[in-house]
């Protein structure tokens, strides 16, 4: 048996890349926090991947202004629900770690992630950040695979 | 001609022959022995065993007195370097190298070296070969 | 400064853990993905498999910004090229590579790189000094002006001892600047300076003087 406080989930990350399935994980938290009577924490954050050719602090307007529009997206969502988001952009050089760095920075006990159905050389593939998440996360994660039909 | 050829694979041995039959003096080079079986008896050049980027082994290949210096082991970087030293150090009036890597071959032939990609070339004769 | 290292074997990690302590921005290319793997792990997200010697990779890598570019994988030729393509194809101020046979240090220098290290000098180069026949050691060369700082002992049965300065004749563009004598006290050679056993004299000359400097000098 699972002592049933691990499973009680307070403070949640939820790492967004602006596709759909973004949405479907954030409403989840959602509805994890609203079964807690909003007591939990959600936080979205969303990681600019600088190439490097750039260095680290480079600004590039048009990626920052995609990622204040997945951003405000999240927070609209959240405010539909009735659950506060906090939000954050990173800029990094990768994202799987800026993510898990993340999760200890804040000592959450969830990160929640969406992820599309995907393939990659006629493969079914999960790419880079989920599995390195899974390897490294310092806490539970939850990974929402959308159905197919929706896409 | 006097001619140094790095490297005793398929096309080295090839051109090795080619150039002994046309009485052309012929010294291959190669860090493997084994690879010296392409050579077939008749052949009358001279077959050294060493590394062609250590300079003692390039002069005991002759290379001093070379007319022309062809690399042609396995490793693109390996023709490179070789290529130079023949070109820069031994100032040898003609150099050829082969270099597999494509963009290797476009910046060394920028740079001065006499630089072939069987890559490029192989894929245009097929490219050829299919529009005919 | 953004420094670029090829090569994660044991030189580039302790290279690359020195200097992100002294706050530099590093990245190592490696070939092994195992490698890479472990460097990430214990240092973050500052190491790409690649091929260093490829321009797409050295492009992936940013080479367009980087200060300095190391190689130091095991083989000489793979230095020569990544040094070259960064050099040449990326524009980069400074190249380093790593030799291992000491001989290809002129060949390397030649083609464009602009520092070479090669262990087997260094600790050749610390033997010569430890010999005490050999009276002259290299200290420094600086390449870009074909001048070297060197370090000239005077043996005891030296035919100098005893001679004043202003009596030995120097070859051209060769420089006495300071004398380190027995008791360890140095000083500045003056043309009154008289030279004694087990100075230390240290001379500023060039490559194709040092041979003169040396018999000015030891009288042999």
């Amino acid at each position: 048996m699972v002592d049933k406080d691990e499973l009680e989930f307070i403070k949640i990350l939820v790492p967004v890349a602006g596709t759909t399935a973004d949405e479907g994980a954030i409403e989840l938290a959602c509805r994890l926090c609203k079964s807690k009577n909003n007591r939990c924490e959600i936080f979205a954050v969303h990681v600019i991947p600088v190439e490097r050719s750039l260095p680290l602090d480079a600004e590039d307007t048009s990626k920052i202004d995609a990622a204040e529009n997945i951003l405000n997206n999240i927070e609209s969502i959240g405010q539909k629900q009735g659950c506060p988001i906090e939000t954050e952009m990173l800029q990094a050089r990768d994202i799987g770690s800026t993510i898990i760095d993340e999760a200890k920075k804040r000592g959450v006990d969830l990160i929640l992630m969406g992820v599309s159905y995907k393939q990659h050389f006629g493969q079914f593939c999960l790419g880079d950040v989920i599995p390195y998440v899974l390897e490294n996360a310092p806490c539970r994660v939850l990974i929402d695979h959308q159905l197919q039909s929706e896409l | 001609m006097k001619v140094v050829i790095m490297g005793c694979g398929r096309v080295g041995a090839q051109l090795a022959i080619l150039l002994d039959k046309e009485n052309h003096k012929v010294t291959t080079l190669d860090i493997n022995v084994d690879s010296f079986r392409r050579l077939p008896p008749e052949f009358k050049g001279k077959a050294l065993l060493g590394n062609g980027l250590d300079e003692n082994i390039l002069k005991k290949a002759g290379i001093e007195e070379a007319d022309a210096f062809i690399a042609v082991t396995q490793g693109d970087n390996r023709n490179i370097m070789a290529a130079q030293i023949a070109k820069h150090i031994f100032n040898v009036p003609k150099v050829i190298c082969r270099i597999y890597d494509p963009l290797r071959r476009d910046l060394y032939s920028m740079l001065g070296l006499d630089a072939l990609s069987p890559t490029t070339i192989f894929a245009q004769m097929l490219k050829e070969k299919l529009e005919s | 400064m953004y420094i670029i290292i090829v090569g994660g074997g044991r030189l580039g990690y302790y290279l690359a853990r020195t200097l992100l302590d002294e706050k530099h921005e590093v990245l190592i290319i490696e070939k092994d993905a195992a490698t890479v793997q472990t460097i990430t792990s214990e240092m973050g997200s500052i190491s790409i498999k690649g091929d260093g010697c490829e321009t797409a990779v050295l492009a992936e890598a940013g080479t367009n910004r980087a200060d300095i570019f190391i190689s130091v994988t095991g083989e000489d030729e793979d230095n020569l090229v990544a040094c070259q393509v960064a050099k040449y194809k990326f524009n980069v101020p400074r190249t380093i590579a790593r030799v291992r046979n000491p001989k290809h240090e002129i060949i390397f220098k030649k083609l464009g790189i602009d520092v070479t290290v090669s262990s087997t000098a260094i600790i050749l180069e610390y033997i010569k000094h430890e010999v005490p026949t050999n009276p002259l050691t290299h200290l420094l060369s600086i390449e870009e002006k074909g001048v070297e700082i060197v370090e000239i002992k005077i043996q005891p049965d030296s035919k100098t001892v005893g001679t004043a300065i202003k009596d030995i004749t120097l070859p051209p563009e060769s420089i006495l600047a300071l004398i380190i004598h027995r008791d360890s006290k140095p000083s500045v050679p003056t043309p009154a300076t008289i030279l004694q056993a087990e100075d230390q004299i240290i001379a500023v000359t060039s490559p194709d003087t040092e041979d003169l400097l040396r018999t000015a000098l030891t009288g042999s």
